[in-house]
C-alpha cells in the first residue's frame, strides 16, 4: 500500500522507536531488572499556558510506569496493542480505535493464551492507546488510527481545497460548486491545501452545526464573503486541525459563536483556540489560538435582553459544569492567564449569575426577522464586539 | 342549647374505631402485630416468673376472609408461661389499658395494656368472635378455656363457652385468634423476619413454629438463664412535668415534702435539698405535710428542681442480651461468614437510661453485594417492621461511613452487602413515634449514641474485611503473575524477532520480579491475619465466646458445650470467623487456614 499522508513534518521512525523500546524491556527483563515506560503526564497540572505560544503546552512531568503485579496487565496490554498497530503502519492499514478494540478482542478469542487480555469495554482499549501515543510522543493519526469524522461542516463561495490522496491522485474541491452540500474535512486535515476565490472577511466557527447550516440556507454565504464552519458541539480533532489549516493558510479573522455558559467556554471554546490538557502532546497542530470569543457575550443579553435560563446546581450535568467552570479559574493556566481575563470575567459572571443563554435566543431578537442572528453576528464582526 | 350533644365514648370504642393506630392498618400487618402482640404477652410473662420460654407457634390459612382481598387466618401460640386464672382472661385479653407494667419504669416489651386487646378487637370486628384462650396455672388441676370478646362500649371483657379441660401441661396460656388478613412471610414486614429477629434477640427462647403448608421449624435456645430484669427505679424529678409531679405526690400520704423528695425521686438526697433551697424553693416548705402544700407551692418548688443541677438518672434499670449471648444467638439465623457484636454500657440519652446493642454479621448465601444490607431493630428486644426511614436506628446507620469500613455504600444511605445489621435498643421509657411502636423517635443524643455502637462494631468488622481483601489482593496478583507474565515476555521478543534464548532469560528474570511482589502481598495479608489473631484472643481472654462454626449439618444448639458459654460484663466485642469462602482463596496461596480464635 502506499505511503500514508503526514500529519505534520515527522522525523521519527515510529517503528524503529516501538522496537527499541520493546529490546530495552526485554533485557531488564533478562536482568532481572523492572522495565519502565516513561510518558508525557497529560493533565491540567503538567499543563502551561504562553499566549505567545497560543496553546497549552506540556510541563517536564512524566508518568512512569514500572513493571509490578499490579502494573504487568496494563504493560502486556501496552505491548499487545503496539504490536497491531504496528502491523497497520507496516502494511499502510487505518482503523478507528473502536475497530482496534474488536481486533483486539479477535485477536484473543483466536489465542487461548492472550484471553487474560481480553477488554471489557473500548475505554479500555482507548486509554491504552493514548498511553502508547503520550509514550511516543506522536499523533494517533501517525500511528493511522483515526477518530470518527465528527463536525466541521463547511461552506463559503470563496473556499477551494486541493486534496492529494494517498494514491498520488490529486482532486481540487470548489465550495461554491457544491450546492447545499457542505465540505466536511478528514482526518489530517492539515494534508489538505485550501485557496480562496478572492478576499474573504471572516471564518466563523458556529458551535450548533443546526444553526451553521440555518445561517447558510438563508444565503449568509451568498451576502458575505466568508467560511461557516459548524462545530457540533465540543470540536473533534478534524475540527481542531481544519480551523488550524484555516489560520495558518489563510489571512483571515477567525470568529467563534456559541452559546453563552460555563461548558461552552471552558470546553468548547478553549479546546478549540488553545487545545486541551489530555491532548498537550498535539495542541500545536490541533488548536487555533486567534480564533475569537464572538459570542453569546454578557452584554449582548443585556442589550438585546435576550432569554437566560437559570443554571440549576442540583442538575448533575449543569451542576459538574459550573464545578468544572471553578475548577478551571482556579486550576487553568489558560483562563489564569491575564491576556485571557476577559474570558475568565465572563466564566466568574456565569458562575455568579447562574445563568446560561443559547446561542439560538438571537433568534427572539425579531422573530419575524430571519436574518436576524446573522445581522447581529456581522454586526459585531464590524463593531469589533468580541473578546 | 345545641342540637348535638356531646358523648363522652369508652376506650374500647376509641380503639375499636382507630385500629390502625395500633398496628393494624392492613391484613398483612393485622397478621404480624396479632402474632407480635401474642408473642411479647407470653415473652413478658416467662420472664415474670422466671420461667424459660418454650413457644409453639402455628399459622394457617383458613379459607377466605370476610373482607375483601382477605383470607380467614388461624394464629395459634401457645406458651409455657405461669398461666393465668379464670377470672383474669376477660381483664388481660378483652380491656384496654388493664396492664400489669404501665409507667413502672421496667424494660418490659409491652407497658400500656392495649396489643392484646386490640388484636382481641381485630378478630371480633373481621370474624364475629374474639380470642380462643386455653390457660393453666401450677395451682390448677384442669385447665380453663374460654372464648373473650371485648364489650366495645363498656372496654371490658366478656368470657365465652367457659369450660375446664385436661390439658397435659404443667402451666401454660393457648390463644387462637381467627382474623381476617393476608400472609407475607419475607421482606421487612414478613412472619419470618419477625420470627428471626425474635430469635436473635432471645438467646434464652425455645420456638417452634409452623407456618402455612411449610415444615416445623424447632430453634433450641443458647442461654438457660432467663434475662434478669432489673427493677424498677424512682423517677427522675427532670422527667415529669408539674402536672405529674403533683399527681405523684397525691400517692405518699402525709409525709413532709422533703421526705417526699427523697423517697419518691431518684437522685434527691439533703444535699440536692440544700441546692433546692438555694434556688429559690421556700425552705419552710421542706417540713410542711404533704397534705398541706398548695398548688403555689408545688409551682414554686418545681420551678427550683428543673433550675437546679442533678445526677443523671440511674442506669441500673436497664436490660441488656449481652453480647455472649447475643454471638451464640446470631448463629441460629443461618450460615455465618464472620460476626462482630458490640454491647455498650447503658447510657443516659434525653434524660432517659439507653443500652444500645449490635450484632453485625454476615451470612453465607445470603443477600447480595448490589443489595442493601438487612437491618433488623429492636426496642425492649421487640421487632421493629415498619416505618424504617425515620426510626433513630436507621438514621444512626445512614450517618456512618462505611466505606470507611469496607463496605459500598452511596452517600447517606444504608450500607451495601450481604451483611445483617441487628440493632437492639433497650430502655425502660423509650419514645416510639406512633402508639404502635414501629419506630424509635429520632433524637440527636439517642442517634450520636446508636451512631457510637455501630460504628465500634463497623471497625471489628473491618478487621475480617480487610484481610478478605488482602487475601483477595494476594490471589490477584498471583493470578496477574501466571496470565501475563507469559504474554509480556512472548510479545516483546516477537517484536524484536529475539532468540529463545533470551526469551528463556527474560521469563526467569520476570518470574523473579513478581515473585518479590506477591511476597510482598503474603506480608500484608499475615498482617492483617495477626491483627485478626490479636483481637480474637483479647476477646477469649476476657471469656467471651468465639467458637468456629461448623459444617451446616451440625446441629447449631450442639455446637457449644457448657465450658463454652462465658460471659462479659463490659462493653466488648465478639467475632467469629467462617473462612470458607477465605480457605479456597488461601488454598491458592499455600498458606495455613486461620479458622478461630
Amino acid at each position: 500500500m502506499s505511503k500514508m499522508i503526514q500529519v505534520r513534518e515527522q522525523t521519527k521512525n515510529i517503528p524503529h522507536e516501538v522496537r527499541e523500546i520493546c529490546d530495552k524491556m526485554l533485557k531488564d527483563l533478562e536482568h532481572a531488572k523492572r522495565p519502565t515506560l516513561d510518558a508525557i503526564k497529560c493533565t491540567l497540572d503538567n499543563s502551561f499556558y504562553n499566549p505567545k505560544v497560543g496553546f497549552l503546552t506540556p510541563g517536564d512531568k512524566m508518568v512512569t510506569t514500572e513493571l509490578n503485579v499490579s502494573s504487568v496487565q496494563k504493560m502486556a496490554r501496552v505491548v499487545f496493542l503496539m504490536e497491531i498497530l504496528l502491523r497497520n503502519m507496516d502494511i499502510g492499514s487505518v482503523n478507528t480505535k473502536r475497530e482496534i478494540y474488536y481486533m483486539a478482542k479477535g485477536l484473543v478469542r483466536s489465542e487461548k493464551n492472550l484471553k487474560a487480555l481480553d477488554f471489557d469495554d473500548q475505554n479500555e482499549s482507548d486509554s491504552i492507546i493514548d498511553f502508547i501515543c503520550d509514550l511516543l510522543e506522536v499523533y494517533r493519526e501517525e500511528m493511522n488510527c483515526f477518530a470518527n469524522d465528527r463536525g466541521g461542516q463547511t461552506y463559503s463561495q470563496q473556499l477551494v481545497v486541493h486534496e492529494t490522496m494517498a494514491d498520488g491522485e490529486k482532486a481540487t474541491i470548489d465550495l461554491s460548486t457544491l450546492g447545499t452540500s457542505p465540505f466536511q474535512p478528514k482526518n489530517r486535515p492539515q494534508s489538505l491545501k485550501i485557496k480562496t476565490k478572492g478576499k474573504v472577511d471572516f471564518c466563523l466557527v458556529v458551535e450548533s452545526e443546526g444553526t451553521a447550516n440555518t445561517l447558510v440556507a438563508n444565503g449568509m454565504t451568498k451576502r458575505h464573503r466568508c467560511i461557516v464552519v459548524g462545530a457540533q458541539g465540543v470540536p473533534s480533532n478534524a475540527v481542531r486541525g481544519w480551523v488550524r489549516t484555516i489560520q495558518n493558510q489563510l489571512d483571515v479573522p477567525i470568529y467563534f459563536f456559541g452559546d453563552l455558559d460555563a461548558y461552552t467556554l471552558q470546553n468548547i471554546y478553549r479546546t478549540l483556540k488553545a487545545g486541551s490538557a489530555a491532548s498537550l502532546i498535539r495542541n500545536s497542530d490541533f488548536s487555533a489560538p486567534e480564533v475569537n470569543f464572538l459570542g453569546v457575550l454578557p452584554e449582548d443579553v443585556k442589550k438585546y435582553d435576550l432569554h437566560c435560563y437559570k443554571v440549576n446546581e442540583h442538575d448533575i450535568k449543569e451542576g459538574r459544569s459550573l464545578k468544572k467552570a471553578k475548577d478551571a479559574l482556579k486550576n487553568d493556566p489558560f483562563f489564569q492567564d491575564k491576556k485571557n481575563r476577559k474570558l475568565s470575567d465572563i466564566l466568574n459572571w456565569l458562575i455568579s449569575e447562574k445563568l446560561r443563554c443559547e446561542q439560538q435566543a438571537l433568534y427572539s431578537v425579531d422573530p419575524k426577522d430571519p436574518h436576524i442572528c446573522e445581522k447581529i453576528i456581522v454586526d459585531k464582526i464590524k463593531r469589533k464586539i468580541f473578546v | 342549647m345545641a342540637k348535638s350533644q356531646i358523648t363522652s365514648s369508652s376506650t374500647a370504642e376509641y380503639f375499636a374505631k382507630n385500629l390502625q393506630q395500633v398496628g393494624f392498618s392492613s391484613p398483612t400487618k393485622a397478621v404480624l402485630t396479632t402474632l407480635k402482640e401474642a408473642v411479647d404477652n407470653s415473652l413478658d410473662a416467662c420472664e415474670e416468673e422466671d420461667i424459660l420460654p418454650m413457644l409453639d407457634i402455628s399459622i394457617k390459612r383458613l379459607g377466605t376472609g370476610g373482607s375483601k382481598n382477605t383470607d380467614l387466618i388461624e394464629i395459634i401460640v401457645e406458651d409455657n408461661g405461669p398461666g393465668l386464672e379464670a377470672d383474669m382472661l376477660p381483664q388481660v385479653f378483652g380491656e384496654y389499658l388493664a396492664s400489669s407494667k404501665f409507667g413502672r419504669g421496667r424494660c418490659t416489651r409491652g407497658q400500656q395494656g392495649i396489643g392484646i386487646s386490640a388484636a382481641t378487637t381485630w378478630a371480633q370486628l373481621t370474624n364475629a368472635s374474639g380470642v380462643l384462650v386455653t390457660s393453666k396455672t401450677a395451682k390448677m388441676k384442669k385447665a380453663v378455656r374460654a372464648q373473650v370478646d371485648v364489650d366495645i362500649k363498656g372496654n371490658k371483657g366478656l368470657m365465652k363457652n367457659k369450660e375446664t379441660i385436661d390439658w397435659n401441661k404443667p402451666h401454660g396460656t393457648r390463644v387462637v385468634f381467627r382474623i381476617d388478613g393476608r400472609i407475607q412471610l419475607n421482606g421487612d414486614g414478613g412472619l419470618l423476619t419477625y420470627l428471626e429477629g425474635t430469635t436473635l434477640v432471645n438467646p434464652h427462647l425455645e420456638l417452634k413454629y409452623k407456618l402455612l403448608d411449610s415444615e416445623t421449624v424447632h430453634i433450641k435456645r443458647v442461654s438457660e438463664q432467663n434475662p434478669d430484669i432489673p427493677t424498677a427505679t424512682l423517677p427522675h424529678p427532670h422527667t415529669m412535668k408539674l402536672g405529674e409531679f403533683i399527681t405523684h405526690a397525691g400517692i405518699y400520704g402525709k409525709i413532709t415534702f422533703g421526705n417526699f423528695l427523697k423517697t419518691a425521686f431518684s437522685r434527691v438526697t439533703d444535699a440536692t435539698l440544700k441546692d433546692f433551697v438555694t434556688n429559690k424553693m421556700p425552705k419552710s416548705l421542706l417540713v410542711k405535710p404533704l397534705t398541706q402544700v398548695k398548688e403555689a407551692d408545688f409551682k414554686a418548688a418545681y420551678q427550683a428542681i428543673q433550675s437546679t443541677e442533678l445526677p443523671s438518672p440511674s442506669t441500673r434499670s436497664v436490660l441488656t442480651v449481652g453480647e455472649d449471648s447475643l454471638s451464640k444467638s446470631i448463629m441460629r439465623l443461618g450460615d455465618i461468614d464472620f460476626f462482630s457484636v458490640v454491647a455498650r454500657k447503658p447510657t443516659i440519652c434525653d434524660f432517659k437510661p439507653v443500652a444500645v446493642e449490635v450484632a453485625l454479621a454476615r451470612f453465607l448465601g445470603r443477600g447480595s453485594e448490589d443489595g442493601q444490607i438487612q437491618l433488623l431493630r429492636f426496642a425492649n428486644r421487640v421487632p421493629l417492621q415498619f416505618d424504617k426511614g425515620a426510626c433513630a436506628i436507621t438514621k444512626a446507620i445512614e450517618s456512618v461511613n462505611w466505606r470507611a469500613y469496607g463496605l459500598a455504600q452511596s452517600k447517606n444511605t444504608l450500607p451495601q452487602g450481604p451483611y445483617v445489621f441487628a440493632i437492639s435498643l433497650v430502655s425502660p421509657f423509650i419514645k416510639f413515634k406512633n402508639a404502635s411502636k414501629e419506630t424509635i423517635d429520632a433524637s440527636d443524643e439517642l442517634v450520636e449514641e446508636i451512631r457510637l455502637a455501630v460504628m465500634r462494631a463497623g471497625q471489628k468488622l473491618s478487621r475480617h474485611i480487610n484481610r478478605e481483601t488482602k487475601a483477595a489482593d494476594l490471589e490477584r496478583k498471583i493470578q496477574h503473575i501466571e496470565q501475563f507474565g507469559p504474554i509480556l515476555v512472548e510479545t516483546l521478543a516477537r517484536l524484536v524477532k529475539a532468540p529463545e534464548a533470551r526469551k528463556k532469560r527474560a521469563r526467569e528474570g520476570l518470574e523473579k520480579i513478581l515473585g518479590r511482589d506477591s511476597k510482598a502481598a503474603e506480608k500484608d495479608l499475615d498482617v492483617a491475619d495477626t491483627r485478626l489473631k490479636e483481637l480474637r484472643a483479647k476477646m477469649r481472654e476476657r471469656g467471651i465466646v468465639g467458637e468456629d462454626f461448623r459444617s451446616k449439618d451440625d446441629s447449631i444448639s450442639d455446637a457449644y458445650s457448657e465450658e463454652d458459654i462465658g460471659s462479659s460484663e463490659d462493653t466488648s466485642v465478639d467475632e467469629v470467623v467462617v473462612s470458607k469462602k477465605q480457605s479456597k482463596k488461601k488454598k491458592r496461596a499455600g498458606k495455613e487456614e486461620v479458622k478461630n480464635v
